[in-house]
């Protein structure tokens, strides 16, 4: 099907965004972004992992204040404080993460926060009766005193889009909503979607998938590294178009990687490697003095991967080996003491315990290491700490800080600092630099390079194509849960990488 | 391991406390009416430390007070009991006894911490669950009368006094000191050594440290190679232990262990390790805190009696005092957040 033609003279934007900028701690989430959405019209929105299209979608939902920048609404200026402002305003965001209390029936929720009735008590009838005839009109055909955690996600989709159309929504967004869904479901989501822009609701839509970007599309923009670098009309640009806007760079790192000397045999080696409803039949290998990059979109499977390959979760099909030897850890414990590391991507919540000082955490793994019967050698363990925080260049190099109060690229340092004191053989980075400014950046890759050329096995999972080109000497590309190429460091780009890393429909 | 304004708030609100009770209540700064302090304070200091230890890892032990209840009549039991005394005598009957006691609450620690380490059950729910069970197995084991003072015709009615005496000297005994004319109660001597080694363990063993990991991150100990059911279940092993020496101690102060003793000392203890500094969230918290919140519960009760006000008044102080330690908890906890955000930003 092919979307409707652009109308000949645009009328005004329902939804206009001039120049929104927003900045968190070591990025800039979105720099100056103009973005516009019109009444009855599909805006799509793409972009790489960490291109500013959750941060846009959050702006508009009132989720997150801009910096910088105006929104106007229908021609008037807003302001939404909170999320309560913007659905008061007609401004519905539908999260890939349902927002349903899972417990309450449908219709509940469809009128969770402004229920009927009086004087406090509910009009359970009227809700009910509304809430049927607005799911009716969207083709639901289950009944709506289902609790809503029964529901398929397709169906809690339809509750959520029923819940906007009861306050009235003048716009809604979609962050990602075919990801969980079948192409028959998606079919159906279309359909509604293409009838909510009949009654003349702005829609935007945001996927990974061109394909379906093609299929539902009036309006495409393209944001990367916080930029709004392409907009325009869905039919004045073709898909390699679209992927070149979507990773072509301005900043480009050093290549650290490739044209190494051949490295001997693998350290690490993963055969068929199955985890049910996370991935399968993944194989690969790492060797000495070798880095590995894993490729492909979030929720392709790589975290997943790296997280067994730690023994922080078990397999169920598949085997491991580590130089040589069966290697099945039953937790993490059991993987370091075999020499296996992991950084987990988000260091708040998995790789630091913030509330300890930078000493503390860098001596976590290896305490055992600076303690009598027990009873930590306190004098050993400031020196191990000295001497790791110096290795990566700790700024400022104070042992007794505490780790929640240091920058992202302190942070990440000083997990690495963690793991080279536990003399690890095998490193696995989940994304490494995310959240990190450009310098520490580049300070980080000079170090993981460091550990390859001093004969460790490391596999890098990185969902930015420069951080991969720039460290790996083989990529390899996750999609959907399955390794979907492999390609030599010499031969690869970032548009082959994407070209691997995108669903290329939705029946794959 | 506490942000420094909460290190220091707790002491100072004691110190403010006895300064401004010494001025108010005659006879309230004697070394008699101290030691007294110390002496009511230390049941619950103990429990304190030990719950202290869980809370750490962001656990929570509500069976301590039953578990007193339960190990203080197996330790009256054994310390009466005919075989016993007839084998160790009334000194080796009051070793045995006490030993029974502590193992008995290390046993209900053990267990709470296996359930919540292995089995991945809340604490709260655990050790509701194993606080409900330990009572009735200590009205059982008691058919729900105390167990303690002999008959006049027991056979054994010499030894079971001297037993009950041994242990008396431990629970009820005083050591001279110069000075103190009543001398120095052995049970709050008991509780200091505890917290000492307590605040030892927590800060200078690797067992310590990994204590606060758990509780600062579970996810990142895991990750970490730290074997975080290990140290829960360590925890609650102590906790059940302090309770069970808890008991021992009220035992021998009282001459005998009745099923209902401890009743909602799970309370009071935990009370002290939050008002001490302890989180609720995890990763914060003190031996030396436990001891201060127990203390400041322990003054502020004995100022309210020395000035005779009426202990449903007490009550109410108290709750006043736990409210605002917690309020006091979360506003160190924002303004942590709040010091980390701006410290990134930089």
């Amino acid at each position: 099907m092919t979307p409707p033609a652009p109308s000949p003279t645009p009328a005004p934007p329902l939804l206009a965004l001039r120049a929104v900028t927003k900045r968190f701690p070591g990025v800039v989430a979105l720099d100056a972004v103009d973005f516009d959405a019109h009444a009855g019209r599909v805006h799509a929105l793409v972009g790489e992992n960490g291109a500013g299209k959750s941060t846009l979608l959050k702006v508009v939902a009132g989720a997150e204040r801009p910096d910088a920048g105006t929104l106007a609404l229908g021609g008037a200026p807003v302001s939404f404080g909170a999320p309560r402002d913007a659905l008061s305003a007609g401004v519905t965001v539908m999260y890939q993460e349902l927002s349903l209390v899972p417990q309450l029936r449908a219709d509940a929720n469809i009128f969770l926060g402004m229920e009927p009735g009086r004087h406090g008590l509910l009009d359970r009838h009227a809700a009910a009766a509304r809430a049927g005839e607005v799911l009716r009109s969207l083709g639901a055909d289950f009944d709506p005193a289902t609790p809503a955690g029964d529901l398929s996600v397709a169906e809690q989709q339809l509750v959520e889009l029923a819940r906007a159309l009861v306050r009235d929504a003048r716009l809604i967004a979609l962050d990602e909503p075919t990801a969980a869904l079948s192409l028959v479901e998606t079919d159906r989501l279309f359909e509604q979607v293409r009838r909510l822009c009949a009654r003349g609701i702005a829609v935007i839509f945001v996927s990974h998938r061109l394909e379906e970007v093609r299929r539902i599309a009036d309006e495409i923009t393209v944001l990367r590294d916080g930029r709004r670098v392409f907009a325009g009309p869905a039919a004045g640009i073709d898909d390699a178009g679209l992927i070149r806007h979507m990773v072509g760079r301005d900043v480009e790192y050093a290549r650290l990687g490739a044209a190494r000397g051949a490295p001997g045999a693998p350290l690490l080696e993963v055969r068929s490697l199955g985890s049910r409803g996370r991935f399968s039949d993944v194989s690969l290998a790492v060797r000495r003095g070798e880095i590995v990059g894993l490729a492909g979109l979030v929720g392709a499977g790589r975290t997943e991967v790296a997280r067994c390959l730690a023994g922080a979760d078990p397999h169920d099909a598949g085997a491991m080996a580590l130089a040589g030897a069966p290697y099945r850890p039953a937790s993490p414990r059991e993987a370091i003491a075999r020499g296996v590391v992991f950084l987990p991507e988000d260091r708040k919540t998995q790789g630091l315990v913030l509330g300890m000082n930078v000493r503390e955490n860098v001596t976590l793994a290896a305490l055992g290491r600076f303690a009598r019967r027990g009873v930590i050698r306190a004098r050993a363990e400031r020196e191990a700490a000295t001497r790791q925080t110096r290795a990566v260049e700790l700024r400022p190099p104070d042992i007794e800080r505490e780790a929640g109060t240091l920058s992202g690229g302190n942070q990440q340092k000083v997990v690495l600092a963690k793991w080279l004191l536990v003399d690890a053989d095998v490193l696995i980075f989940d994304e490494p630099t995310r959240g990190v400014d450009v310098a520490a950046k580049a300070e980080l890759h000079q170090l993981i390079r460091g550990l390859a050329d001093a004969g460790k096995a490391v596999v890098v999972i990185s969902s930015e194509l420069p951080e991969i080109l720039a460290l790996a000497d083989r990529v390899v590309v996750m999609r959907e849960g399955r390794v979907s190429g492999e390609l030599p460091a010499a031969g690869a780009t970032a548009e082959g990488i994407l070209a691997l890393a995108l669903p290329a429909s939705h029946a794959a | 391991m506490a942000p420094r304004a909460a290190r220091l708030g707790v002491p100072l609100a004691l110190a403010g406390l006895v300064l401004v009770a010494g001025v108010l209540i005659p006879g309230f700064l004697s070394p008699a009416n101290l030691t007294t302090i110390l002496l009511h304070v230390s049941i619950n200091g103990i429990i304190a430390l030990g719950c202290t230890f869980v809370i750490i890892t962001a656990g929570i032990d509500l069976s301590v007070g039953s578990v007193v209840g339960l190990a203080g009549v197996l330790t009256a039991a054994t310390l009466t009991s005919g075989t016993v005394l007839r084998v160790a005598g009334p000194g080796g009957a009051a070793v045995v006894a006490g030993l029974v006691g502590i193992a008995a609450g290390a046993a209900v620690g053990l267990l709470n911490g296996g359930v919540v380490a292995k089995l991945g059950v809340a604490p709260f729910i655990v050790t509701l669950a194993t606080m409900t069970a330990a009572r009735g197995a200590a009205r059982l084991v008691t058919g729900g009368v105390p167990i303690g003072f002999p008959d006049p015709g027991d056979p054994l009615y010499e030894r079971k006094i001297a037993a009950l005496d041994a242990l008396h000297a431990v629970g009820g005994g005083r050591i001279p000191v110069p000075g103190l004319p009543n001398g120095f109660p052995v049970p709050a001597l008991v509780m200091l050594a505890l917290v000492a080694t307590g605040a030892f363990v927590l800060v200078r063993t690797r067992f310590g440290r990994h204590v606060y990991a758990v509780g600062g991150n579970e996810e990142a100990s895991r990750l970490a190679g730290v074997a975080v059911g290990r140290i829960k279940l360590g925890t609650y092993a102590i906790c059940g232990a302090g309770a069970g020496l808890a008991a021992v101690l009220l035992v021998g102060q009282l001459r005998s262990g009745g099923p209902d003793a401890g009743m909602l000392y799970e309370l009071n203890a935990i009370a002290a390790a939050v008002i001490g500094g302890t989180s609720l969230f995890g990763g914060v918290g003190t031996a030396w805190g436990a001891l201060t919140g127990a203390l400041l519960i322990g003054v502020l009760n004995n100022g309210l009696d020395l000035l005779g006000v009426q202990s449903f008044w007490q009550e109410i102080a108290k709750g006043v005092i736990i409210l605002l330690a917690v309020l006091f908890d979360v506003w160190m906890k924002r303004a942590d957040a709040r010091r980390r955000a701006r410290a990134a930003r930089i």
